[in-house]
C-alpha cells in the first residue's frame, strides 16, 4: 500500500516554497528548475560574489575548514574569489603549487559563462584528488564528464541529492550539472564550442600529459561528491555550511584516520604521477597546520553554523511534515471519526456545490466530483496531489465493508430548509498530537474545498474573528486559481475569546444581519453557506459552551498504539532506521499515542545513530509529555499496586557500551514510591487529591486489626493539613514539597493489587455547602432578634445554647381549635410563644414542599438549625403553626400600633386636659421612656402662638386672608393636626399636597 | 423580652444576685469619673453580659438600653464583603468582631478605631467617653488582638474597651495588661436554685426542688442554660412535676451517641459512620472544640482507668494540631481511631488475659 508520497512528491513538497515563488508555472514541479532557478541565480550573482569577497577578506578562505574536510566548497570560494590570500594557501595545502587563478574572473554575470567551464574542467582539478593543477581535459574526457552529469539528470532525485540547487553557487569552482541543465541546446553547444578551444588552450600552456585514467578519476570524484556533500540532512557525520544565500551545505566529516588514509593514497598515487607530492606536501601540510592553529584563536568562523542549529533549521524536512498525511486514506486517525466527519461535510454538498447529496452510497462518486469543479480551475498537473484520491476511491470503496454499521452518534443527518446539515459547526475535539488539525484540512481538501485556516496565532479579538468568517464565508478568492469553495478551520478555538465565540454562535445561527443590507436588494439576510470546522483540546472549556450545544462535536478517540506503530513502522523502514515492531509500540505508548511525539522522537534517533531499539525508547525521556491525567488515575495509582512492567535496568557501572538490561519492573517499595511521587507529582492538586484518599481510604480493603495502619494514615492527613494551612496562610511555598509525601504512606498502607473502587469524594464539598447555608440560617435568625433580647446570647451561644431550647419553648401544646376556644393556660402559652417569637423575629410562613403539599415553615428556618437525625425540631402541628403565623403577624401590628396609635387617641380626644393629664402622666414616666416619647409640642403653646400668626400662608407661600370663622376653623384644624401624630412623623415618602386642578385658561 | 432570661434579667448592679460584693465594687468604680478598659471573664452563663448591661447603665442611664442594631459591611484587603452585627446605643457600641471570622482584624481596624477617634457627640452627657463592648473577645485573631493594643492605648481619651471573653488564655497578655479583669465566676448551685425559684415564682409558678436540682446539674452551672432548660420544660408539661424530664441540648445528646458508638465498635466500618457524625456535628456549626471535648469527656468515663490518661493524652495532642489545620475533619477522625486502636488493644489484652 503506496501510502507515502512518492519521490516525486517528496520532492514536490521539499521545495514547495520554491514552486510558489513560479507563479508563472504553478503547481508544475516539471519545468521547475528550468528557468527559474537560472533566473533566481542571476539575481542573487551580484550578492554571491560580493560575499564570496567578504568571505576571503575575513577568514582569508578559512582554511581550517579546508582542513577538516575534502569538500569542495570552501576551496571554490577561495578560488572563486581569486583569493590572493586563501587561494596559495589551499592549493598549497592540497598539494597544487601553482594553479592558474581560475574563478578570479566570475565577479560581474557577463564573465559567467566562462567561469563556469573553467569551473568545468577545474572542479575536478581542486577537490578531487589533489595531485592535479587545472588538468587540461580533452574533449573526450569532457564528454564523458557530461554524459555522467546528462545520466544524473534522469536521476533527479539523486542528482540534487548531490548537487542541491546551487547554480548561484557559480562562483564555485565545480559545476552544477542542473545549471547546464537549465541551458538550451544551443547553448550547451556554443558551451562545448568553448570549452574545447579553452581547454585546447590550457593543454597549450600545461605541459604536463594527460593521463588515461582521467576519466575514472572523475567517476570517482562524482562519487566522492556524492559521498561527501549534500543539500540535505545526510545519514554521514556532517558539518553544515551557510552559504551567503543561506542554503545550507552538508560536507561530510571525515575521522582523522580516513583522513590520513587519503593523504597516504594521494602521496602513493603522487608517487605514481612522479613528482609534486611527496616531502613537499607533509611541509605543505605542516604549513597549513600552522596556519589553521593560528587562525583558529581569533577569529570567529562565520562559515560555519552551529551543528545543533543546522539540524533545527531544517524544518522543511522534519520527518512530521514529512509524512504527514495527505490524502484521506493516509489518515491515522479512527476510521469513525473520520468518517462521521466526512460524512458531515458532504452534507455541505447541496448548499455549497449544489449538487444533491444522496446517500452514503452515492457519497463516494461525488466525492470524486467534488474536486471537479476545483480541478477544471486549476492547471491539470497541478491538482494531481489534490485529486488523486480520485484514483484511489476504488481502494477506499474496496475495504469500505464497514461503512454499512457505522453508526453516527452525535450527527444529525437531517437538513434544513436551504439544505444545510443542521448542525453547521463541526467541532474536533482530543488531546494534542492525534491529527485533529491534519483530518480537518485532509477532509475538507478531500471534499473538494478551499481550507482557509485560523488559528491561535492570528488575531481573534471579536472584530478580526468576525472579518474572517465573513471574509471565509461570503467571499473567495479571486486572484487564485483555484475557484474551490472556502472551508473555515478554526484551529486551537478554546483559547479564542469568549465574545469571538458568542459571535461564532451567533453567526452559525443566522443571527448576524449586516447592517449594509438595508437597501432591499437582498432582502434575505447572510446565511451561511460554508462549512466551518472548530477544533479544540479542551471541549468543557467553559468559553465552548455555547459552541458545544450547536456544533456536531467530534471526540477523538485516542490512535491505536498498534496502528501508531505500524505507520512508525512504515517511516522507519522508509528511512531506515532500525528498528523492531515491539520498541515502535513501547514508543507509543510511552508517548500516550501521540503521533507527532512520536515521530520526532523517531526523527531524534534516526539522527543520533540511526537505529530505535527498546532500550532507546526506555532509556530517554523522549516523547514523555506532562499528560494530564485524571483525578481518578491518580487515586487508582495510589490505591492499587502496578503491575510489573517493562523498565530498563540502569547499570550502575555508567559504562554505555555494554547493553542495557530490559527487565520488569519489581514490585518492590522503592518502585512504588517512586511511582506514587511521580504519578501524584505530574497531577499536582495535592488537596482534591488528600480529600479523594480520604473519603476512600476506610473502603479499601485493609487486614488492620489494630487500627494502626489506620491511624497513621490519619496522622498523614492531620500533617498534610497542617501543612497546607501554613502554606495557604504565610505563603511558604518552601513546605510544598513535603506534601506529595503522604500519598506515598497511603499508598504503602492501602494499595491493593485489585482493582480499587473509588468514588469522587462529595463530602468536603457537601460540607462547606451545608455549613454555608446554615451560617446563612443562623445569620438571618441573629439579625432577627431584637436588640434588646441580650439573654439569647451572642453568636455561638446563641447556636448552641439557645437555639435547641428555643425549639422546645416556641413549641407549645395547642389544640387545633381557634382561638376563642382555648383554654386560659393554652392561651397562655400561646400569647408567651407568640412573644418569644416577635423578640426574636421568628415567623411562620407558608411554603410549598417538594411533595407539593403546604407546609408552614419557620422563618428563619429553626427545623434545620442545629438539627440533627433523629431529633425532632419544632413539634408544632400543621394547625399550631397556623394559629401562630396569624397570631404572630396581628401581635406584629399591634406591637408598632401602640406608638402611634396613643397619641393619635389622645388627640382624637378634646385638647387641653388630657393634655395635662398627659404631661402629668409623662412626668411619671422615668427620664429613660420620656425621651422615647416625640417633643412635647403643647397644644397650649401652639394655640398661645395662633393669634399671633395673623398672617396665614397656603401651601405656596402666599399670604391668605382669612374670615374670622375660617380662622377659627383653622384654629381647630391646626389644633387636631399639632396633636395629631401625623403631623409629627409626616416626614418622607409620597406627598399628595401639591395636588391642585389646575385649568389651561390660568396658565395663559 | 418574653424569654425569662431576657424578662427577669437584672438591670441595675444592685439587682445583681449573685457576686453582690463585686457588683459594689463596680458602682465604686463608676463613682469616679473615669475607669480603665475591663475585661470580664468567666464561663458561658454566668452573668457577664448582664454585668456589663448594669454597668453601663449605672454610667449612663437608662439611655443604654434604647438599643438599635445595624449590619455593617466591610471590605477586606482581599476585596470580601464581611458583614457585621452591632449593637449600640447613643454611648455604647457592641460588636462581635468574631462574626467576621478570620477577617476579624479589618473591624478591629476599621469599626473600632473609627468608633474611637469620634468624640461623645453629647457633651453635656455624663462621660466624655464611649464604651465599645467586645463580646467574645477571645475568639478574636491574634491579628486582631494586636490591631486592638494600640487603638487602646491613643484612643483612651474617648473611649473605652471592655471585653467580655471566656477564658483569658487565648488574649495576648498584651491586652490583658491593658485591661483591668474582672472574673465573673460561674454560680453557684444554691445560687442557681434561688434564681430558678425566684423566677418561677415571679411567673407564678411552683417549682419542685428536685426538679431545680436537675436543671441545674444539668445546665452545668450555666444560668442561661439553665432558664432556658427550665423554660422549655414548663412548655412541655406546665405544673411542674418533680420527675418531669429536662430538655437536654440536641448536640450534646448526638454526641454521647456518637462516643457510645466509639466505645461500641472498632472497625473501619464504623470510623466511616463515625466519620459522617462527626460531619454532621461540624455542619451544624459546633465548634470542633466542643466535638474535642464532648467526646473526650464520654469516651473518659466509659473506658477503663489504665487507657484514661492516654485518651487525654491523645485528645490534647489532636486538639492542639487541630488548631494549626483548617480541616478539623481530620484531626478529630485521627482522635477517634487513636482511641479506637488502644481500646481495641486493650479489649483484647484484657480478653487473653481472661484466658489464661
Amino acid at each position: 500500500m503506496n501510502q507515502y508520497p512518492d519521490e516525486d512528491e517528496e520532492f514536490e513538497l521539499q521545495y514547495q516554497d520554491e514552486l510558489e515563488l513560479l507563479e508563472d508555472v504553478p503547481h508544475e514541479y516539471d519545468a521547475y528548475d528550468g528557468p527559474s532557478t537560472s533566473r533566481q541565480a542571476a539575481a542573487k550573482q551580484t550578492k554571491a560574489v560580493k560575499d564570496a569577497s567578504r568571505f576571503e577578506n575575513s577568514t582569508l578562505g578559512s582554511p581550517q575548514l579546508s582542513q577538516i574536510t575534502f569538500g569542495s566548497t570552501q576551496i571554490e570560494n577561495d578560488d572563486g574569489g581569486g583569493g590572493a590570500g586563501g587561494g596559495p594557501v589551499n592549493r598549497r595545502l592540497f598539494g597544487t603549487p601553482k594553479g592558474p587563478p581560475v574563478g578570479r574572473g566570475c565577479s560581474t554575470p557577463f564573465q559567467r559563462m566562462p567561469a563556469i567551464q573553467e569551473m568545468d574542467a577545474t572542479l575536478p582539478t581542486s577537490n578531487g584528488f589533489k595531485e592535479t593543477e587545472a588538468v587540461p581535459l580533452l574533449n573526450a574526457a569532457a564528454q564523458q564528464l557530461q554524459e555522467l552529469g546528462t545520466r544524473g539528470v534522469n536521476k533527479r532525485r539523486l542528482e540534487r541529492d548531490l548537487f542541491g540547487d546551487i547554480d548561484d553557487l557559480f562562483h564555485e569552482t565545480y559545476e552544477d550539472p542542473l545549471v547546464k541543465k537549465a541551458r538550451t541546446e544551443e547553448q550547451r553547444d556554443n558551451e562545448a564550442i568553448q570549452r574545447i578551444v579553452e581547454l585546447r588552450r590550457k593543454k597549450q600552456e600545461s605541459t604536463k600529459t594527460i593521463r588515461k585514467d582521467d576519466v575514472s578519476r572523475l567517476k570517482a570524484l562524482l562519487d566522492f561528491q556524492r559521498k561527501n556533500l549534500s543539500y540535505e540532512i545526510p545519514n554521514w557525520p556532517f558539518l553544515p555550511i551557510q552559504r551567503s544565500d543561506l542554503e545550507r551545505i552538508y560536507v561530510r566529516f571525515h575521522s582523522e584516520e580516513y583522513e590520513k588514509r587519503q593523504l597516504d593514497l594521494i602521496s602513493a598515487r603522487g608517487a605514481v604521477v612522479g613528482s609534486l607530492l611527496g616531502e613537499a606536501k607533509e611541509k605543505v601540510w605542516q604549513e597549513a597546520n600552522e596556519l589553521v592553529l593560528r587562525r583558529l584563536a581569533p577569529d570567529t568562523q562565520p562559515a560555519i553554523a552551529a551543528p545543533s542549529t543546522a539540524v533545527t533549521a531544517e524544518t522543511g524536512r522534519l520527518w512530521v511534515d514529512k509524512y504527514k498525511p495527505r490524502k484521506y486514506i493516509d489518515l491515522l486517525s479512527d476510521e469513525m471519526t473520520n468518517r462521521s466527519l466526512l460524512y458531515w461535510l458532504k452534507m455541505w454538498d447541496k448548499v455549497v456545490f449544489g449538487k444533491p447529496f444522496h446517500s452514503k452510497q452515492e457519497q463516494e462518486a461525488v466525492t470524486g466530483g467534488g474536486g471537479g469543479p476545483a480541478g477544471g480551475g486549476g492547471g491539470g498537473g497541478a491538482n494531481t496531489q489534490l485529486n488523486s484520491f480520485n484514483k484511489r476511491t476504488g481502494k477506499f470503496e474496496s475495504n469500505g465493508g464497514w461503512r454499512q454499521r457505522k453508526a453516527r452518534q452525535a450527527l444529525n443527518t437531517n437538513v434544513d430548509a436551504m439544505g444545510r446539515p443542521m448542525q453547521k459547526v463541526a467541532l474536533l475535539c482530543g488531546p494534542p498530537g492525534l491529527g485533529k488539525t491534519t483530518l480537518a484540512h485532509t477532509i475538507a481538501r478531500h471534499a473538494g474545498y478551499n481550507v482557509r485556516e485560523i488559528n491561535a496565532s492570528d488575531d481573534r479579538s471579536p472584530e478580526a474573528f468576525k472579518l474572517a468568517l465573513e471574509n471565509g464565508t461570503q467571499m473567495s478568492s479571486v486572484l487564485n486559481a483555484d475557484k474551490r469553495p472556502n472551508c473555515i478551520v478554526l484551529d486551537e478555538i478554546d483559547g479564542a475569546p469568549r465574545q469571538s465565540i458568542e459571535y461564532l454562535v451567533k453567526f452559525v445561527n443566522d443571527d448576524v444581519h449586516s447592517k449594509a443590507k438595508a437597501k432591499g436588494a437582498k432582502s434575505e439576510h447572510n446565511v451561511l453557506r460554508r462549512p466551518i470546522i472548530c477544533i479544540c483540546n479542551d471541549i468543557y472549556d467553559p468559553a465552548l459552551r455555547p459552541l458545544r450545544q450547536i456544533a456536531f462535536v467530534v471526540t477523538f478517540p485516542p490512535i491505536d498504539a498498534a496502528r501508531l506503530a505500524e505507520r512508525l513502522g512504515k517511516i522507519a523502514q522508509k528511512e531506515q532506521l532500525k528498528t523492531n515492531f515491539g520498541s515502535l509500540i513501547t514508543l507509543a505508548e510511552k508517548s500516550g499515542n501521540d503521533v507527532r511525539s512520536c515521530i520526532s522522537s523517531m526523527q531524534f534517533f534516526n539522527a543520533q545513530k540511526q537505529s530505535l531499539t527498546l532500550q532507546d525508547v526506555l532509556n530517554n525521556n523522549l516523547g514523555q509529555k506532562d499528560r494530564h491525567q485524571s483525578l481518578f488515575t491518580v487515586w487508582d495509582s495510589i490505591f492499587r499496586i502496578q503491575r510489573p512492567k517493562k523498565q530498563l535496568q540502569t547499570d550502575t557501572n555508567g559504562t554505555g557500551d555494554e547493553p542495557a538490561l530490559v527487565t520488569m519492573t519489581n514490585m518492590s517499595v522503592a518502585t512504588r514510591v517512586r511511582n506514587v511521587m511521580d504519578v501524584v507529582h505530574s497531577s499536582g492538586d495535592y488537596e482534591r487529591l488528600t480529600q479523594g484518599v480520604y473519603e476512600n481510604y476506610l473502603q479499601q480493603k485493609m487486614p488492620d486489626p489494630n487500627f494502626t495502619g489506620v491511624c497513621e494514615a490519619l496522622n498523614w492527613f492531620c500533617f498534610t493539613d497542617i501543612l497546607q494551612q501554613q502554606i495557604g496562610r504565610q505563603q511558604n511555598y518552601s513546605i510544598y514539597p513535603y506534601l506529595p509525601y503522604g500519598f506515598v504512606v497511603w499508598h504503602l498502607l492501602f494499595a491493593t493489587l485489585a482493582w480499587p473502587k473509588i468514588s469522587f469524594p462529595t463530602r468536603g464539598f457537601e460540607f462547606t455547602q451545608k455549613s454555608t447555608t446554615q451560617r446563612n440560617i443562623f445569620q438571618a435568625l441573629r439579625k432577627g432578634v431584637t436588640p434588646s433580647a441580650v439573654g439569647v446570647g451572642h453568636g455561638r451561644i446563641l447556636l448552641l445554647d439557645t437555639v435547641p431550647m428555643l425549639k422546645r419553648i416556641l413549641s407549645p401544646q395547642l389544640r387545633s381549635v381557634t382561638v376563642k376556644l382555648l383554654s386560659p393556660k393554652e392561651l397562655q402559652d400561646l400569647n408567651h410563644t407568640i412573644e418569644v417569637m416577635l423578640d426574636l423575629g421568628v415567623t411562620f410562613v407558608q411554603v410549598k414542599s417538594l411533595e407539593g403539599h403546604y407546609v408552614f415553615q419557620p422563618e428563619p428556618d429553626l427545623d434545620v438549625l442545629i438539627a440533627f437525625p433523629g431529633f425532632p425540631g419544632l413539634t408544632v402541628s400543621y394547625f399550631g403553626r397556623q394559629l401562630l403565623a396569624r397570631e404572630v403577624a396581628l401581635a406584629r401590628i399591634r406591637r408598632a400600633a401602640p406608638k402611634e396609635g396613643e397619641p393619635s387617641a389622645v388627640a382624637a380626644a378634646s385638647a387641653a386636659k388630657k393634655q395635662a393629664a398627659k404631661t402629668a402622666a409623662t412626668s411619671h414616666l422615668p427620664n429613660h421612656l420620656q425621651t422615647l416619647k416625640p417633643k412635647p409640642i403643647s397644644a397650649s403653646n401652639v394655640r398661645s402662638s395662633a393669634p399671633k400668626q395673623q398672617l396665614t400662608k397656603d401651601f405656596f407661600g402666599r399670604v391668605t386672608h382669612k374670615t374670622s370663622t375660617a380662622k377659627q376653623i383653622d384654629e381647630a384644624k391646626t389644633d387636631a393636626i399639632v396633636k395629631s401624630p401625623i403631623w409629627y412623623r409626616y416626614k418622607e415618602g409620597f406627598n399628595n399636597a401639591v395636588r391642585k386642578d389646575v385649568h389651561l385658561h390660568e396658565l395663559l | 423580652m418574653a424569654l425569662w432570661v431576657d424578662k427577669y434579667r437584672p438591670r441595675e448592679l444592685t439587682k445583681l444576685d449573685f457576686h453582690k460584693e463585686q457588683a459594689e465594687n463596680l458602682r465604686n468604680l463608676c463613682k469616679q469619673s473615669d475607669f480603665p478598659h475591663l475585661m470580664f471573664y468567666g464561663p458561658s452563663g454566668a452573668g457577664k453580659k448582664t454585668r456589663i448591661m448594669c454597668l453601663l447603665r449605672e454610667m449612663y442611664g437608662a439611655g443604654v438600653e434604647r438599643l438599635r442594631s445595624e449590619t455593617m459591611t466591610f471590605t477586606t484587603p482581599s476585596n470580601r464583603k464581611v458583614e457585621v452585627m452591632t449593637v449600640s446605643s447613643n454611648y455604647h457600641l457592641e460588636v462581635n468582631p468574631s462574626d467576621a471570622g478570620m477577617y476579624d482584624r479589618t473591624v478591629v481596624i476599621d469599626l473600632i478605631k473609627q468608633v474611637a477617634q469620634t468624640h461623645q457627640i453629647e457633651i453635656n452627657g455624663q462621660r466624655e467617653f464611649k464604651v465599645i463592648v467586645i463580646s467574645e473577645g477571645d475568639e478574636l485573631t491574634k491579628d486582631a488582638q494586636h490591631a486592638l493594643r494600640r487603638t487602646m492605648e491613643k484612643y483612651v481619651a474617648t473611649c473605652r474597651i471592655i471585653m467580655s471573653v471566656n477564658s483569658t488564655s487565648r488574649i495576648i497578655p498584651a491586652i490583658r495588661s491593658r485591661c483591668l479583669g474582672i472574673r465573673v465566676a460561674a454560680p453557684s448551685e444554691a445560687e442557681m436554685t434561688a434564681i430558678l425559684q425566684s423566677t418561677c415564682k415571679r411567673e407564678g409558678l411552683a417549682l419542685p426542688v428536685e426538679l431545680a436540682k436537675r436543671v441545674v446539674d444539668k445546665s452545668e452551672r450555666n444560668l442561661r442554660r439553665a432558664l432556658l432548660m427550665l423554660e422549655a420544660a414548663k412548655v412541655a408539661k406546665s405544673p411542674f412535676t418533680a420527675q418531669q424530664e429536662v430538655p437536654d441540648l440536641d448536640w450534646q445528646v448526638f454526641l454521647r451517641e456518637t462516643a457510645s458508638q466509639i466505645i461500641s465498635e472498632q472497625t473501619p466500618a464504623k470510623l466511616e459512620k463515625i466519620r459522617d457524625r462527626l460531619y454532621e456535628l461540624l455542619t451544624q456549626g459546633v465548634p470542633p472544640n466542643l466535638i474535642f471535648r464532648g467526646l473526650v469527656e464520654h469516651l473518659v468515663s466509659n473506658c477503663d482507668m489504665s487507657i484514661k490518661a492516654k485518651t487525654l493524652e491523645l485528645a490534647t495532642e489532636y486538639e492542639h494540631r487541630m488548631q494549626n489545620g483548617a480541616k478539623h475533619i481530620f484531626h478529630l477522625e485521627a482522635f477517634v481511631a487513636q482511641f479506637m486502636s488502644i481500646y481495641k488493644k486493650f479489649m483484647s489484652e484484657l480478653l487473653m488475659t481472661d484466658d489464661f
